[in-house]
C-alpha cells in the first residue's frame, strides 16, 4: 500500500480528475474488465456493475403555469422542465393529488413550488402548507424558495410571503406569520401540536389551503407513517369545517408502492409520475463480500475494518465520500478507525466527521455546511443523512453492511452523484445473513422492485390518541367517521374516562362530543415513537453540559452505567444513569473497547387474529416483556470479548402483535436428532428467519424483534425433550405497526427463502451468515434447521395437493 | 379474538395516565343522580339567579354604592375612579382609555389554549352612574350556546372606553380572540385601550405570587371566606356540563364575581396614586413604581418628584431591598433629571449611585455618563479623561460587546487629543 496522500479540501476540481481517481479505486477493489462484469458471488468483489449515464428529457412549462413564474425561472436559467416536472405540475395544477417518484438531484422541488406559487401568484388569498419528515430540510427548502420570491418580486413586484414554522420559530413572530405567509414550511410535529390545535388562529390558512405539500413521502412509513396519517386526518377534518379541500403534492424516494403509500396516508386517491427526466452521470455499484478467514467457522474478515480499508482508498486519492454505518454505535467505531488511518496527516483528522441523531443541531448544521463546501472530505453516518438534508454532490458513498431495504439502499447510493461525471457506490456486506443473502444474489438488488412501505393508522394506541386531540380540535358529531374503526365506541370509551362528553342523542347527527378536560392532548403524543420521552447525556468531566440525547427505548441498552457512549470518536463511559430523571452522567475516558448490550427478551400470546393449521402459522396480540440484563466489552478492531458485566435495569414492557410459527409436534417428533440438537435447529432457523422477514417487509432491523418460546416434556423434567416451539417476530412497537399480518400471508415464501438462504451458505455447521455462529448454535445447528424448513415445506405442499 | 371494546379499554385505561386525572370522571357521579338534576339543567336560572336574554344566559348582580370593599365602600371606589380616570392612559401605553371601564374576567376549562380551552364564564363589571358596581357573567350552560354568548359579550364590551383586566393581556384576551375566531366571528376589542393591572399591579406591591386575593389583602384590606380555589374550577364546570347539577357553578360565580369587585378597587386605587402623585404613596415601592410609570409617560416633572419621594420615604431605612430601591431610584432620577437639561443635578445623582455602591452594569454607566457629562456639558477636560479612563478598563474588563469598548476607546483618544490641543493653544496664548 502506498502512503497516504494528504487530505486536502478543493484539490480535485476538475471532472476527468475526479474521474480518474475514481476509476484508479474501482480498478484496484476489482482488477479487470469493468463494464458488463459478471457477478461473481463467491470472489470478494461479488458484483460491480455500471449504471449508464441518462440524458435529459425535456419538456415545455404547461400553458397554465403564470406568467410571472415562467419569467421568474427564465430569469434564473430554467427555460425548460423536465419531463417530469411538467407531468407533475400539470396534475398539481388541475388540483388532482399527485406523488412523483424523484432520484436525489432531479429537481422535485420545482414539482410542488412551481403550482403552488402559480397558484399564488393567480390568487394572492391562496395558501400552501409544506411537511418536511425534519426541521433541517424545511431550513434547506426556506433558502431555495426565498431565493426564487426575490426573483419575483423584483421582476413583478408581487410578494409572496414564505415562512417556516416550527418549535425554533419565536414565540413574538408568530403571529406576524400567520398573518403574513402564503407558503408556511412546516412538519408533522408541529402541525400535530402547534398549529391543528390553535386552528382558529390559523383561520385565514385552512379557509385558503389550496395545496399540503409532502416532501420525502417514503419517511412516512411504521410508527411514523401511521401518527401522520391521522394527522392528516385531523387536517382534513379543520379544512373541511372551514369549507377547503387542499390537492395533495407528494414527493418520494423510489419504493414499491409510492400510490398505495399517498393513498393510505391521505385516504385520497392519487396520480403518479414515475418516469424522471432528470440526466444522471455514470454510476459504479460494488458488492463487497468480505473473503472468509476461517472456513469451518465460516467467519469474514470484519464488514467494518473491510469498509475503512475501502474509504480509506478513496479518501487518499481525495475522493469526497460519505460512509453510511448501521448503528449509532459503528458510527463512532467507523469514525474513530478513519480518524486513526490519517492521524499523521495534519489537519486531516478534522476533515473526517461524524454524523448522527442524538448530535447537538449546531454541531450538525457545521458538518452538513463543511460538506457543501468540500471542507468536511469524508463523513460516516447513521441514516440521518439518507433524507434529502443538503450536502452537495459527493462522489462516492460507502455503506457498511446492507442498509436493510433496496429503497434504502439506492437511496443512500444516491448521496453520490452529479448530474455529470462519475460516481460510485459501495455496499460491504456484513455476516449478517440478510447481507450474506443480498451480497450474493446480486440480482435480487438489481433487478427486484424496492420494498413496500407500510403504515398502520388504525393501531389502536395511535389512533387513540389522535382521536382526543381531534376531539380537543373541534367536537365530533354524532355520526362523525375517523379511520376505519368506529370512533363512536372510541369517544365512548372516552366519555367513560371524562375526556369528552356528549350533548344531545346517541349516534344523532346533531349530537356533539366536546372536550371536557383541562389537558391539552397534542402535548401527550409524540409523533416519532408511542413514548416521547428521552434521556439526555450529561458530560461531568469539566463543567457540566449536555452532550446528546437518546431516546427512550434504546436509553437502557446504550445508557447502563459502565457503557461507552461515543461521540465522533471522542469516548465518555456512564457513571450513573437516572432512570426516573432521564438522565446519565458520564465521563470522558481513554480506553480500547467498547460495550455491547445484552437484553433479555421473553413473549407470550394473548390472542390469535388468523391462523393456519396446516403450516403452524399465526398472527395475533402479544405481551413483549423485555430487560437489558447485562453488557460485553468488545475491544477495537479485533473484536474480541474482554469482558463483561451484569446489569439490574428496570424491564419495559409492551402490548404489540406478532407473526408465529408453532413447529409442529409432528415435524419435532420425526426429527432423528437429540433433544439439544433440536433446540440448536430452533435457535439457528429463527436466527436466520429474523433476517428473512426483515428483508420482507422492508423494514429497520429494531422495527421487528424475535423471541423462541419451547415447551418441554414436563413428565420428565431431567432431560426435557422439546415437544412443541414457537418463533414469534414481533413488531417492536406497542400496539404494533402492521407487520404481523402482511408477514403471515408472506408465511410460505418466508419459509422458502430461509431454507433457500442457509442451504445456499457453503459453511460447513452455519456461520453468522446463516444459522449464527458454531459457538453460539451448535455443531448440528444448521443440519437440523434445514431439515425441519424441508418438512415445514412439505406440510404446505401436502395440504396442496389433498 | 378480543372485541374492538375490550381492545380499546386496555389502550385507553394504558394511555390514561398521561393525562391529568380528573377528580370528577362520572364514575364519581351515578347517572341516576345525573338525571334527577335534569330540571335543574333546563332552569338553571333559578339556582345561579340568572336570566336567558337572546339564547345566552346572563346572571347580573348589583352591588349599592354603600356595600363595603375592605376599608372602603364600593361607592368611594368608584367616587376616586371618576376623578383620576384621565389619568389611565398613563398605564395604558398611552392609548385613549376613558369612561366607561368594563373589567373582564373569565373562568376557563384550561389554561393551555387551543381550540379546545373555552370560556365557560366571561365575567364583566363596570360601575353605575349612582356609584354602585354592575356585574354581569355570562354562563356557556350548552355546548351548542356559545354563538349566542359571545354576540352577548360583544354587546358588553363593545361599550367599553377601556377593557380592564388582570393578567388579561397575556391570558384572558387571547382565550376570547380565539373562541370568536373559532364561530367566524370579529373579536370587538382588538383596537380597544385595554388596561392590565397585573404590571403596575407588580411594580407598585408584590413581585412575586402577585395574585388578586393576595393583592385584595394588602392593597384593600377585603378577605374571601370560602373562596374556590382557581384549579378546582374546570373540573367543577366538566362536573355540571356531565350531570347537569349547576350547584357547583353557584361559588365559581361567586369567586369570578369578587375578582371583578378587586380588580375594579385596585385600578381605582391604582390610578388614584397616580392622579394624586408622589404626597400619596405609602412607601418607597410604590414611590419608585410611581415615578417610572410618569417617567414612561415622558411626565418628567412629575417623575423627579416622585424619585426625590423614594429617596426621602426610604433614606434611612437599612437591608438590601432598600438599598436596591435607592440606586433604582437615583439612576432613574439620574435619567430624568437629564431629559430635563438639569446636567448638573444628573451627574450628582450618578455620583451618589457610585458613592452608594450599586450593580457592576449600572456603575459601568454612570461612569460612562459622568465621562460624557465632563467633556460635553462641564467640559472639565481632565475629569473627562480619569472617567474616559476608568470606562475604557470597565468595558474591556467585564467582556463588553465590541460596540461598546470601541466607543470608550474613541472617546479616551478624543478627549487626550482636546487636552494636548488645548495645552497647545494654552501655550500659545499663555
Amino acid at each position: 500500500m502506498q502512503g497516504p496522500v494528504p487530505v486536502e479540501s478543493g484539490a480535485l476540481t476538475t471532472r476527468s480528475g475526479r474521474d480518474i481517481a475514481l476509476n484508479a479505486v474501482l480498478e484496484r477493489l476489482a482488477p479487470g474488465r469493468v463494464p458488463e462484469r459478471p457477478d461473481t458471488p463467491d470472489l470478494h468483489v461479488t458484483a460491480l456493475r455500471r449504471i449508464p449515464a441518462v440524458s435529459a428529457r425535456y419538456a415545455p412549462f404547461p400553458s397554465a403555469l403564470d406568467a410571472r413564474l415562467t419569467r421568474a425561472l427564465g430569469s434564473r436559467g430554467i427555460s425548460d422542465l423536465y419531463s417530469h416536472q411538467a407531468e407533475g405540475i400539470e396534475h398539481s395544477l388541475a388540483l388532482r393529488n399527485v406523488v412523483v417518484i424523484t432520484p436525489t438531484a432531479s429537481g422535485k422541488t420545482l414539482c410542488y413550488n412551481a403550482p403552488v406559487l402559480s397558484t399564488i401568484l393567480q390568487d394572492p388569498s391562496s395558501r400552501a402548507l409544506y411537511l418536511f419528515p425534519t426541521k433541517a430540510l424545511a431550513q434547506d427548502q426556506l433558502a431555495e424558495l426565498q431565493v426564487m420570491c426575490e426573483t419575483i418580486a423584483r421582476d413583478s413586484g408581487d410578494q409572496v410571503g414564505v415562512f417556516t414554522y416550527d418549535g425554533d420559530t419565536p414565540q413574538d413572530a408568530r403571529r406576524a406569520i400567520r398573518a403574513r405567509a402564503h407558503i408556511v414550511l412546516s412538519n408533522p410535529d408541529m402541525v400535530h401540536s402547534g398549529i391543528l390545535p390553535h386552528h382558529p388562529r390559523w383561520a385565514k390558512l385552512f379557509e385558503n389551503l389550496k395545496y399540503v405539500v409532502i416532501d420525502e413521502l417514503h419517511a412516512y412509513r411504521g410508527v411514523f407513517g401511521s401518527h401522520l396519517c391521522n394527522v392528516l386526518r385531523r387536517l382534513r377534518r379543520i379544512c373541511r369545517h372551514y369549507g377547503s379541500s387542499p390537492a395533495f403534492i407528494c414527493s418520494s424516494a423510489t419504493i414499491a408502492n409510492p400510490r398505495e403509500l399517498a393513498e393510505r396516508l391521505t385516504e385520497q386517491r392519487f396520480e403518479v409520475v414515475e418516469k424522471s427526466g432528470a440526466p444522471r452521470g455514470e454510476k459504479f455499484f460494488v458488492f463487497v463480500n468480505p473473503p472468509v478467514i476461517n472456513h469451518q467457522l465460516g467467519i469474514r474478515r470484519s464488514y467494518l475494518g473491510e469498509t475503512r480499508r475501502i474509504a480509506s482508498e478513496f479518501l487518499k486519492r481525495n475522493l469526497q465520500l460519505i460512509v453510511f454505518a448501521q448503528s449509532r454505535l459503528s458510527t463512532e467505531i467507523l469514525t474513530t478507525y478513519l480518524k486513526d488511518d490519517f492521524e499523521d496527516v495534519p489537519g486531516a483528522p478534522e476533515r473526517i466527521r461524524g454524523y448522527r441523531g442524538g448530535y447537538l443541531p449546531l454541531r450538525r448544521r457545521e458538518i452538513e455546511k463543511g460538506l457543501r463546501e468540500g471542507v468536511v472530505r469524508a463523513v460516516v453516518s447513521t441514516n440521518a443523512l439518507e433524507l434529502g438534508v443538503d450536502i452537495g454532490a459527493l462522489d462516492v458513498s460507502v455503506m457498511a453492511g446492507y442498509p436493510g431495504t433496496i429503497a434504502a439502499t439506492w437511496q443512500r447510493a444516491g448521496r453520490a452523484g452529479r448530474r455529470a461525471g462519475r460516481s460510485a457506490a459501495v455496499m460491504v456486506a456484513s455476516s449478517a445473513p440478510i447481507d450474506q443473502f443480498v451480497v450474493r444474489n446480486p440480482s435480487y438488488f438489481f433487478e427486484a422492485s424496492p420494498e413496500r412501505a407500510l403504515i398502520d393508522p388504525d393501531n389502536l394506541h395511535i389512533l387513540v390518541d389522535h382521536v382526543k386531540c381531534a376531539a380537543f380540535e373541534l367536537p365530533f358529531a354524532g355520526d362523525e367517521t375517523f379511520g376505519r374503526v368506529d370512533v363512536q365506541e372510541v369517544l365512548g370509551l372516552l366519555a367513560e374516562q371524562g375526556l369528552v362528553h356528549r350533548s344531545g342523542e346517541e349516534s344523532r347527527p346533531d349530537a356533539r362530543w366536546s372536550w371536557t378536560n383541562e389537558s391539552y392532548p397534542a402535548d401527550a403524543v409524540s409523533l416519532r415513537s408511542v413514548s416521547s420521552d428521552n434521556f439526555v447525556v450529561v458530560d461531568t468531566t469539566g463543567e457540566p453540559h449536555v452532550i446528546g440525547e437518546t431516546d427512550f427505548t434504546s436509553g437502557p441498552a446504550t445508557l447502563h452505567p459502565k457503557a461507552i457512549y461515543m461521540v465522533e470518536g471522542k469516548l465518555y463511559q456512564v457513571d450513573r444513569l437516572d432512570f426516573d430523571g432521564r438522565k446519565a452522567f458520564v465521563r470522558a475516558v481513554d480506553c480500547d473497547y467498547y460495550t455491547d448490550a445484552i437484553t433479555y427478551t421473553r413473549v407470550t400470546s394473548l390472542d390469535t387474529f388468523e391462523q393456519d393449521p396446516v403450516s403452524g402459522a399465526a398472527h395475533g396480540e402479544a405481551h413483549v416483556v423485555s430487560r437489558v440484563v447485562g453488557f460485553k466489552k468488545i475491544k477495537f478492531y479485533t473484536n474480541e470479548n474482554v469482558g463483561s458485566g451484569e446489569l439490574d435495569l428496570p424491564e419495559q414492557q409492551m402490548h404489540t402483535t406478532s407473526y408465529v410459527l408453532t413447529i409442529p409436534e409432528s415435524v419435532l417428533a420425526s426429527l432423528p436428532y437429540a433433544a439439544d440438537d433440536r433446540r440448536d435447529g430452533i435457535v439457528g432457523l429463527s436466527f436466520a428467519m429474523r433476517q428473512v422477514a426483515q428483508l420482507l417487509l422492508m423494514c429497520d432491523r429494531h422495527d421487528v424483534g424475535i423471541s423462541i418460546d419451547s415447551e418441554g416434556d414436563s413428565e420428565n423434567p431431567a432431560e426435557p425433550a422439546v415437544t412443541r416451539a414457537r418463533i414469534f417476530v414481533y413488531d417492536n412497537y406497542p400496539g404494533g405497526i402492521g407487520f404481523s399480518a402482511p408477514l403471515y400471508r408472506m408465511h410460505r415464501e418466508l419459509i422458502e427463502t430461509t431454507h433457500r438462504l442457509i442451504a445456499e451458505c457453503d459453511c460447513e455447521n452455519g456461520c453468522p451468515g446463516c444459522v449464527g455462529p458454531v459457538g453460539d448454535t451448535g455443531l448440528l445447528a444448521k443440519a437440523v434447521a434445514l431439515r425441519m424448513l424441508g418438512l415445514l415445506l412439505e406440510l404446505g405442499t401436502e395440504a396442496k395437493t389433498a | 379474538m378480543s372485541s374492538l371494546r375490550d381492545r380499546l379499554r386496555e389502550v385507553i385505561k394504558s394511555a390514561d395516565v398521561r393525562l391529568k386525572p380528573d377528580a370528577t370522571a362520572p364514575a364519581a357521579t351515578p347517572t341516576a343522580v345525573a338525571s334527577g338534576f335534569s330540571r335543574t339543567f333546563d332552569n338553571p336560572e333559578a339556582l345561579l339567579g340568572g336570566e336567558w336574554r337572546d339564547g345566552s344566559f346572563i346572571v347580573e348582580r348589583h352591588a349599592p354604592p354603600s356595600s363595603r370593599c375592605g376599608r372602603t365602600t364600593i361607592g368611594e371606589l368608584a367616587a376616586r375612579l371618576q376623578t383620576s380616570v384621565h389619568e389611565a392612559p398613563l398605564i395604558c401605553g398611552g392609548a385613549p382609555a376613558h369612561m366607561p371601564f368594563v373589567f373582564f374576567d373569565l373562568e376557563t376549562t384550561g389554561l393551555s389554549g387551543g381550540a379546545g380551552t373555552q370560556a365557560f364564564l366571561v365575567g364583566s363589571g363596570r360601575f353605575d352612574d349612582d356609584g354602585g358596581f354592575t356585574t354581569r357573567q355570562h354562563l356557556l350552560v350548552r355546548h351548542g350556546d356559545e354563538d349566542a354568548m359571545l354576540h352577548a359579550v360583544a354587546d358588553d364590551l363593545r361599550r367599553a372606553g377601556a377593557l380592564v383586566s388582570f393578567n388579561g393581556k397575556s391570558f384572558d384576551a387571547p382565550v376570547l380572540e380565539s373562541r370568536y375566531l373559532f364561530h367566524r366571528l370579529d373579536w370587538v376589542a382588538s383596537e380597544q385601550p385595554h388596561i392590565d393591572v397585573l404590571h403596575p399591579a407588580r411594580r407598585f406591591w408584590k413581585e412575586d405570587e402577585c395574585s388578586l386575593v393576595v393583592l385584595e389583602q394588602q392593597v384593600l384590606g377585603t378577605w374571601r371566606e370560602e373562596d374556590v380555589p382557581g384549579f378546582e374550577i374546570p373540573s367543577r364546570y366538566f362536573q355540571f356540563v356531565r350531570s347537569g347539577d349547576a350547584r357547583p357553578l353557584a361559588a365559581v360565580l361567586e369567586h369570578n364575581r369578587r375578582d371583578l369587585i378587586a380588580l375594579a378597587g385596585l385600578t381605582s386605587r391604582l390610578l388614584e396614586i397616580i392622579a394624586g402623585g408622589p404626597d400619596w404613596v405609602e412607601n418607597a415601592r410604590e414611590a419608585l413604581a410611581l415615578g417610572h410609570v410618569y417617567a414612561r409617560a415622558r411626565d418628567t416633572g412629575r417623575a423627579i418628584d416622585a424619585f426625590e419621594r423614594v429617596l426621602t420615604l426610604g433614606a434611612k431605612k437599612a437591608g438590601r431591598r432598600a438599598a436596591e430601591l435607592r440606586a433604582d431610584a437615583l439612576r432613574s432620577l439620574a435619567l430624568s433629571y437629564r431629559r430635563d437639561r438639569q446636567y448638573d443635578k444628573a451627574a450628582r445623582c450618578w455620583i451618589a449611585l457610585i458613592e452608594a455602591g450599586c450593580t457592576e452594569h449600572v456603575e459601568r454607566e454612570a461612569i460612562e455618563a459622568l465621562a460624557i457629562h465632563h467633556e460635553h456639558r462641564a467640559r472639565d477636560l481632565v475629569s473627562a479623561k480619569a472617567f474616559a479612563a476608568e470606562n475604557v478598563a470597565r468595558t474591556s474588563a467585564c467582556l463588553a460587546p465590541a460596540k461598546a469598548t470601541g466607543e470608550a476607546q474613541r472617546r479616551l483618544a478624543r478627549i487626550e487629543r482636546k487636552i494636548s490641543e488645548a495645552d497647545r493653544l494654552g501655550g500659545l496664548l499663555g
